[in-house]
């Protein structure tokens, strides 16, 4: 199930949100009613359990709504992790012991991580470089398993790390891995981040109506931005090569570089707003990226969680930069390699992973007395340029077609650089794009925020900060509409 | 953005704005849902066309498969409630914002929608041509005759939105042209809807060309097939209806309250009107009219020629001759049959589309004289039943 989808928000939010909320107040009332004092305090402990309930099984529900046969998959793997986290605690006076253990849980995870999503992958390589033919049968990937298994890693690891507290409650831990607002398209939650909000969190109606306002802001750059400049890339990508002029290339590349922004994050954003729903904080996990001076910045503000997962468990424990510089690249080289394969079993997106590495490499040793001298402009194009040339990387089928479409944008194929078409794609999405550029950058979210919390009228400006957020609603509910209107068309029988 | 201390103390002051998002929010989506569970369902969308989804049923083998969750997620959204006046707003903001095309189709100038140019099936298309020049080479004493009805986009290039680029029709024209030399007489289309492009020759709402457009293209074709048009009525065109909305409006979401006429020609002088007896084969129905005005009243009023489109219709007329014509086509020839039937003792019209029976056949015990093949370019290039239809003699 999507969160951008009638169902999720007129049938799923709508029946968790009553059980999640009603239920237990109706309870404690009835409780109360009955000459029962303090129910509510005396009670908190059953009603946060049943709260947890609800949650879960929520979440089972749409973890199985595409697949549903994964959800033994699902269950296997609450299971294995749990009682394997228990291991792991058990044998935390004895290194050895606990350390076995841990390799043997690190070592099944990536491995049904492997299995259902680098097995075609795998093999097809194995059967392109080797003169061998092994046939395979590409299983439709678990929905969030790169996410949730990153999870899960991140619990395992501290808990042998002695950082956290191994979770004793089955229910609790069921909710860490499967919460349905981060499950399918993260942020990766790390289990330290969390740990105390599984049993002991507080839900607010303001904290709820904050939510609200991340979930429509998600919602909306999904919906309304990403769907809709996605088709704009999705006819260049469409397009005759031989028709496609160097400005249609560019456009075309930066409608997907918009279209995966708002798209990713806008899933980030309502992650975070459906969190706070019910009462859970997450962390951010962008933070504007097109506005980086440079490749560090830019994944500094680009998927927070997951670099920060990959540092935590990859890089430092590999020694980080405080190795010698060869060893230094070598890391680097290893952590980015992975984060290229972790977004794709292609080799187009191991490419990917590896130009950033070099790029990350190149400004650190190379660029980076030079780079803090060049003018900020030159910065932001600098980045942006070599960004969006990532895209190409991740967005082509293969990776030949990414030199294709590369060299349609330098115009190394002569086809013109300004042409009719292009200028029709520039033209007919006009105040798209300018949307676009002003959304990709913090002025009007600071400006707008700005107004509404300055002094004065306090009353009046939150009617209208509500209105806006209304209208934003409903329009999302239009487009999500109209995706359905399939006018079947009769002339064409 | 509001820093410090002061910045703080004022987001705090703005729980209350908080509260009020939260009481929208959850009374936005309450309202729906509940207008949503007390809204009938509906089986059928007259704008759409097409059949709703229904409320599945909840079984274990649907949720196994994951066919229920399809089925349902597709029911919540055809059935949601004030559906065109949500796709209604939804296509207004697009506009808004400079977008000029919807599904496939564009809002051009003065008030005409425009169904973009198809991009053709070439594979398909090749055995097509294949498949009509070994049908023609058959019979080499019957003339066949090619007539491909360009587009609104094509013709009426410059009612396109500004800047608008498609595919180029006439080049996808001049090499099927090419291919059909020496098989099939090429009836040029183009020049003469091009010639009238300023009158009314395409709907503004519909894919389909008019009658007045059908007519000139019918006294094109009268001279390529030498047609003695002094033998035929003087005619006279009339409104059936003024209320027809086309089917790209229905597509786009466009113009959706726009209204236009659909015209017939009928002979001046009621005594010169041929009398015809169309049999419809598969339907095992026969009419003495080439119209069927119980179309006018539902959405799809060019459906007023014929009913419709149908697999095979015979048309018997009292025309003095004795040629027996063949037609193969799709839609457009529907308001342009009704100009040739003066000329024809026969008319066969099949719709490849829907035909199954042998065509040789037909040619054999009709005594066929001459072969029109009549399509609109879009339909034409992306046509998947031609070859099968004509090679179905060779493969029993």
């Amino acid at each position: 199930m999507l969160f951008s989808s009638i169902v999720f928000l007129f049938t799923f939010l709508p029946i968790i949100l009553v059980l999640y909320y009603l239920v237990p107040r109706i309870y404690v009332n009835i409780l109360s009613s009955r000459g029962i004092k303090n129910a509510k305090e005396r009670y908190y402990p059953a009603v946060r359990t049943y709260k947890n309930i609800v949650v879960l099984s929520g979440s089972l529900i749409f973890y199985a709504w595409g697949e549903p046969v994964y959800l033994f998959l699902m269950v296997f793997s609450i299971l294995f992790n749990y009682i394997s986290g228990l291991d792991i605690a058990r044998n935390l006076k004895n290194k050895e012991k606990a350390k076995r253990s841990l390799i043997y849980n690190v070592g099944v995870n990536l491995l049904i991580l492997g299995f259902f999503k680098y097995e075609g992958f795998l093999l097809d390589s194995i059967n392109a470089v080797l003169p061998v033919d092994i046939p395979f049968r590409e299983l439709p990937l678990p929905i969030g398993i790169s996410f949730y298994t990153f999870q899960i890693l991140s619990y395992i690891i501290d808990v042998y790390r002695g950082e956290v507290e191994v979770q004793k409650n089955l229910i609790d831990f069921a909710v860490y891995v499967t919460m349905f607002p981060q499950l399918i398209a993260g942020p990766i939650v790390q289990y330290a981040d969390i740990d105390r909000q599984l049993h002991a969190r507080k839900e607010t109606i303001e904290n709820f109506g904050e939510g609200t306002l991340f979930f429509i802001r998600g919602l909306s750059k999904k919906v309304l931005l990403a769907n809709t400049i996605g088709m704009v890339f999705q006819k260049v990508s469409l397009m005759d090569a031989e028709q496609v002029s160097v400005l249609s290339a560019w456009l075309g590349c930066a409608a997907y570089t918009f279209q995966i922004y708002f798209d990713f994050s806008g899933y980030s954003d309502m992650a975070v707003g459906l969190g706070k729903m019910l009462g859970f904080e997450f962390k951010k996990n962008f933070f504007y990226p097109y506005v980086s001076t440079s490749i560090t910045e830019f994944w500094r503000r680009w998927h927070i969680s997951l670099s920060t997962w990959f540092r935590d468990y990859v890089y430092i424990p590999l020694g980080g930069n405080r190795v010698s510089k060869r060893a230094h690249v070598r890391n680097i080289m290893v952590v980015w390699m992975l984060t290229g394969l972790w977004h794709g079993a292609a080799w187009n997106f191991v490419i990917w992973g590896l130009y950033y590495g070099i790029l990350l490499l190149i400004e650190k040793y190379i660029l980076a007395d030079v780079i803090e001298k060049i003018p900020t402009a030159v910065r932001h194009i600098y980045c942006l340029a070599l960004v969006m040339i990532g895209w190409v990387f991740f967005f082509s089928p293969t990776l030949g077609s990414a030199v294709d479409y590369l060299k349609l944008m330098v115009g190394a194929e002569g086809h013109g650089f300004i042409d009719k078409q292009g200028l029709y794609i520039l033209m007919t999405n006009g105040w798209m794009w300018v949307m676009l550029v002003l959304g990709s950058t913090p002025a009007v979210h600071d400006f707008y925020e700005g107004f509404i919390y300055s002094k004065g009228q306090a009353k009046m400006k939150a009617a209208v900060n509500c209105a806006i957020y209304a209208i934003l609603f409903l329009l999302c509910v239009a487009y999500l509409v109209t995706e359905s209107y399939n006018p079947f068309l009769y002339f064409r029988f | 953005m509001m820093r410090g201390k002061e910045g703080r103390k004022r987001r705090i002051k703005f729980s209350q704005g908080k509260q009020m998002i939260a009481v929208m929010f959850g009374g936005i989506v309450a309202f729906i849902c509940l207008v949503n569970l007390i809204t009938r369902d509906k089986s059928f969308s007259e704008k759409e066309n097409r059949m709703l989804e229904q409320k599945p049923e909840l079984t274990a083998a649907g949720i196994e498969s994951g066919r229920f969750m399809d089925q349902y997620e597709s029911y919540k959204s055809d059935q949601f409630a004030g559906r065109n006046l949500w796709v209604s707003l939804k296509t207004n903001v697009d506009l808004l914002l400079g977008k000029r095309e919807s599904n496939g189709v564009f809002k051009g100038k003065e008030g005409y929608l425009l169904e973009d140019i198809a991009v053709p099936n070439q594979e398909q298309l090749d055995e097509n041509l294949k498949a009509m020049k070994e049908f023609s080479s058959d019979y080499s004493n019957v003339p066949f005759y090619m007539l491909l009805v360009p587009n609104a986009a094509n013709i009426l290039s410059d009612k396109l939105p500004p800047l608008a680029v498609t595919e180029d029709q006439e080049k996808q024209f001049e090499d099927i042209k090419k291919t059909l030399q020496g098989e099939y007489v090429w009836v040029d289309a183009q020049k003469a809807l091009r010639k009238h492009k300023d009158e009314e020759i395409y709907y503004r709402t519909d894919h389909h060309w008019t009658t007045l457009g059908a007519n000139y293209v019918y006294q094109e074709l009268a001279k390529y097939m030498e047609l003695d048009t002094s033998k035929a009525p003087e005619l006279e065109p009339y409104a059936v209806t003024a209320d027809f909305n086309g089917t790209l409006s229905a597509t786009s979401g466009y113009k959706s309250g726009y209204k236009e006429p659909i015209y017939i020609y009928g002979a001046k002088d009621l005594k010169d009107e041929v009398e015809i007896v169309v049999t419809y084969t598969d339907e095992q129905r026969k009419t003495a009219t080439l119209y069927d005005s119980s179309k006018l009243k539902g959405k799809d009023k060019y459906a007023v020629f014929f009913g419709g489109n149908f697999s095979v219709m015979n048309i018997r007329t009292t025309a003095d001759s004795t040629d027996r014509l063949l037609l193969v086509k799709d839609s457009y020839a529907n308001c342009l049959i009704p100009f040739l039937v003066p000329y024809y003792r026969e008319i066969i019209v099949i719709d490849p589309r829907y035909y199954y029976g042998d065509i040789y056949q037909v040619m054999k015990e009709n005594k066929i004289t001459s072969v029109l093949f009549l399509y609109n370019g879009n339909t034409f290039v992306e046509d998947k039943s031609i070859s099968g239809v004509l090679e179905s003699h060779e493969t029993e």
